[in-house]
């Protein structure tokens, strides 16, 4: 079991190395998005970088957050979603019916809005991906729990008591443990869905703090509401507007000098 | 303007409480007072009516006794006396056997007979050893008299070795019996009592024996059925009308179910060696009346779990499955066992289901393939015959208020605390 294991892990690893080597981790090509009738996205074209942080930004409603549930198929979920065009995970497109989601959701980690640890241990809660997959072997398990908790810095803080209910950590806590959850399943991307909306300030810096240090090992893709924490910890920013993506570019540019009118009226606090 | 000023004179002019609208507000309240006080009343008037009929009957001699009286022949296994000492609460026209620490005393049977009454008998005394005599499946099995039956005849050995009889047979009322035993007989040796019966203790059986079978075959069926409806099924018109069949079978009167089942399932219970009506077919009956309540509880349980925790085990590679299993079903236990209580005292409050189902006939030893009665039907079953039992019935009905109630406050317990948990 431990074996077949790391067999995966370095699988993983060539994977992003692959990726990496163009740079580009998603290719996203002509996406449409439909609920029903209603078109949230209109013929997206992005290329995601790999190994650095994207953030999506933009007003209530613009599609940023549909984009982000594209990339581990959690808009399957939702009743009467149409998705056309291509994202491709390398050379693969994870639009395809023949894509593995489960697996899929094993490569790209997912951090939602609140804070959502399952109501058993810190110890449990770190493991459950890899207990779905099946692996049992004890060793094996508290050495993720260690490693991930630490790449989540949340290891000093519970590792006393690492039986001890998730939910009776903070806010702050609660988060980093699903981030520590993510990426004990050794994702090549961790998608962030306004990680830190829920959170008081001293927590979104702990948790963008961890982001900076995370980005050398993963791709982020972050969804905020905030134009300061973009600024702050993103290299690329994509800017949304109903629906349509209107500006992409490095962060430093995007937020300097706005090619579009509408991204300026938007980061400086005209609308939105 | 002065429009406007000329409506607020007016109003002005109106705002003190007048008569009219005393007497209105008056006499809606009255109405509103007297129907609350009404069903208080008409609650506490059937508690009390209960409590008074049935509290003298009820005791741990009517809850584990027969409900059939009897004839029986003991022998004694301890047959020598000891010196026992008279309890304090003996009524005047009792006499105590301070030889075998027993008291009687002489009554008459509602046929005016002459009859002889056991008021109490020591835990130590000779007379709890007995055990049947006589062939049959009783024989050499514990079988001792209980409070209130009716003694007939106790054979005891006298100084000669010879065996003498005392008692009714002996001509002998309740003084003369005790004064022969205590001055005459060396050893007992044998006892003919009649069993007073109005026990429930087979019914309790059954009702247990019935909420088990239920239990057993509805939880399943009842929270699979509610998993699917409420996290795999889609939002579709086919989930709808599944749902609003299930809702509807809520509503069906529970004879039908009892007709229901004793056509449709009884050709079931037979592969089980059943001939009668029997607890097995009840259960099964029960479950189908017990179902749309199991689900609907379920759900409602399914419904508190968050979303964000489906979501948060999906987006770590869980397949629906596992997610159910691991995360959903887990943080749902305690509205399943709310559910699993609620459909308890359904079971216990039933009765129309289960009249053709398992029968009227009240038996002492139910089997689960043949006859027996719920408490519930044995009160109908009292109170059907030529001599409706008032007593019993509401001695009973206590049992049952007791146990619903105890039922209610734990699914409130449950429920309260389950809405607790996910307040954030």
């Amino acid at each position: 079991m431990a074996n077949e294991e790391a067999k995966s892990v370095t699988d993983t690893d060539r994977t992003v190395d692959q990726l990496s080597s163009g740079g580009v981790m998603f290719r996203v090509q002509d996406l449409d998005l439909y609920y029903g009738n209603f078109q949230a996205l209109k013929k997206i074209n992005i290329e995601i970088p790999a190994r650095k942080v994207t953030a999506f930004i933009g007003p209530s409603g613009c599609g940023k957050s549909t984009l982000l549930r594209c990339f581990n198929r959690m808009n399957d979920l939702i009743d009467d979603v149409r998705i056309e065009g291509k994202i491709l995970l390398g050379d693969r497109d994870i639009k395809d019916a023949n894509m593995d989601v489960v697996r899929l959701r094993t490569e790209v980690g997912m951090v939602f809005q609140s804070p959502n640890p399952f109501p058993m241990s810190i110890y449990d809660n770190v493991t459950y991906g890899l207990r779905c997959q099946g692996i049992k072997d004890k060793a094996l398990l508290d050495e993720v729990v260690e490693s991930s908790l630490k790449k989540a810095a949340l290891w000093n803080e519970v590792k006393d008591d690492l039986g001890k209910n998730a939910v009776k950590l903070s806010g702050g806590q609660q988060q980093r443990l699903c981030i520590a959850r993510a990426i004990a399943l050794q994702p090549t991307v961790i998608l962030m869905d306004e990680p830190t909306s829920a959170l008081d300030p001293v927590a979104t810096g702990k948790i963008e703090d961890l982001m900076e240090t995370l980005k050398e090992d993963y791709t982020i893709i972050i969804v905020t509401h905030s134009m300061n924490q973009a600024a702050r910890i993103s290299d690329k920013t994509a800017f949304f507007y109903l629906g349509d993506l209107i500006e992409y570019g490095d962060t430093d540019r995007v937020f300097s000098k706005p090619a579009d009118p509408r991204t300026e009226a938007y980061i400086t606090g005209r609308f939105g | 303007m002065t429009n406007d000023r000329r409506t607020l004179d007016a109003l002005t002019n109106k705002r003190g409480m007048n008569n009219q609208r005393r007497l209105a507000d008056g006499i809606k309240d009255f109405i509103t007072y007297l129907s609350t006080s009404l069903s208080v009343l008409v609650l506490g008037a059937v508690f009390v009516f209960v409590l008074t009929r049935g509290w003298q009957t009820l005791s741990w001699d009517m809850i584990t006794g027969d409900f059939w009286g009897g004839n029986f022949k003991v022998n004694f296994t301890e047959t020598l006396p000891g010196t026992f000492t008279a309890p304090g609460s003996l009524p005047q026209d009792a006499y105590f056997s301070e030889k075998y620490g027993f008291a009687v005393r002489d009554d008459k049977n509602h046929e005016k007979k002459d009859i002889m009454v056991l008021l109490y008998l020591d835990p130590e005394s000779p007379l709890k050893t007995s055990v049947g005599a006589t062939a049959g499946p009783t024989l050499d099995q514990p079988l001792s008299a209980g409070i209130g039956a009716e003694i007939r005849k106790i054979t005891y050995v006298n100084d000669d070795g010879a065996k003498k009889s005392a008692g009714l047979l002996g001509k002998q009322n309740a003084e003369q019996m005790v004064f022969t035993l205590d001055t005459q007989s060396v050893s007992v040796d044998s006892m003919d009592f009649q069993s007073s019966g109005g026990g429930i203790r087979g019914s309790l059986a059954a009702t247990l024996m019935l909420i088990g079978i239920t239990l057993v075959i509805a939880l399943p069926i009842g929270v699979f059925a509610a998993i699917y409806l409420h996290e795999i099924a889609g939002k579709g018109k086919i989930t709808k009308m599944i749902r609003a069949a299930i809702e509807m079978l809520n509503g069906v009167p529970s004879i039908i179910f009892g007709l229901m089942g004793m056509t449709v399932f009884f050709p079931l219970t037979r592969l089980f060696g059943a001939t009668t009506p029997n607890i097995l077919l009840g259960g099964i009956t029960m479950t189908v009346v017990l179902l749309p309540v199991i689900i609907r509880q379920t759900e409602e349980a399914l419904i508190t779990v968050p979303d964000k925790l489906r979501m948060g085990s999906l987006s770590l590679g869980a397949t629906k499955t596992q997610t159910i299993f691991k995360v959903v079903l887990p943080n749902a236990l305690p509205g399943i066992l709310s559910a699993g209580l609620l459909s308890i005292s359904r079971i216990i409050g039933e009765s129309a289901a289960l009249i053709y189902t398992m029968g009227t006939f009240v038996v002492d030893r139910p089997q689960l393939n043949g006859r027996a009665t719920t408490l519930a039907v044995q009160i109908w079953s009292v109170m059907s015959g030529e001599q409706p039992n008032f007593e019993l019935a509401s001695a009973i009905s206590i049992l049952i208020l007791l146990m619903v109630l105890v039922l209610n406050v734990s699914v409130k317990m449950i429920t309260a605390s389950l809405n607790k948990k996910w307040k954030e």
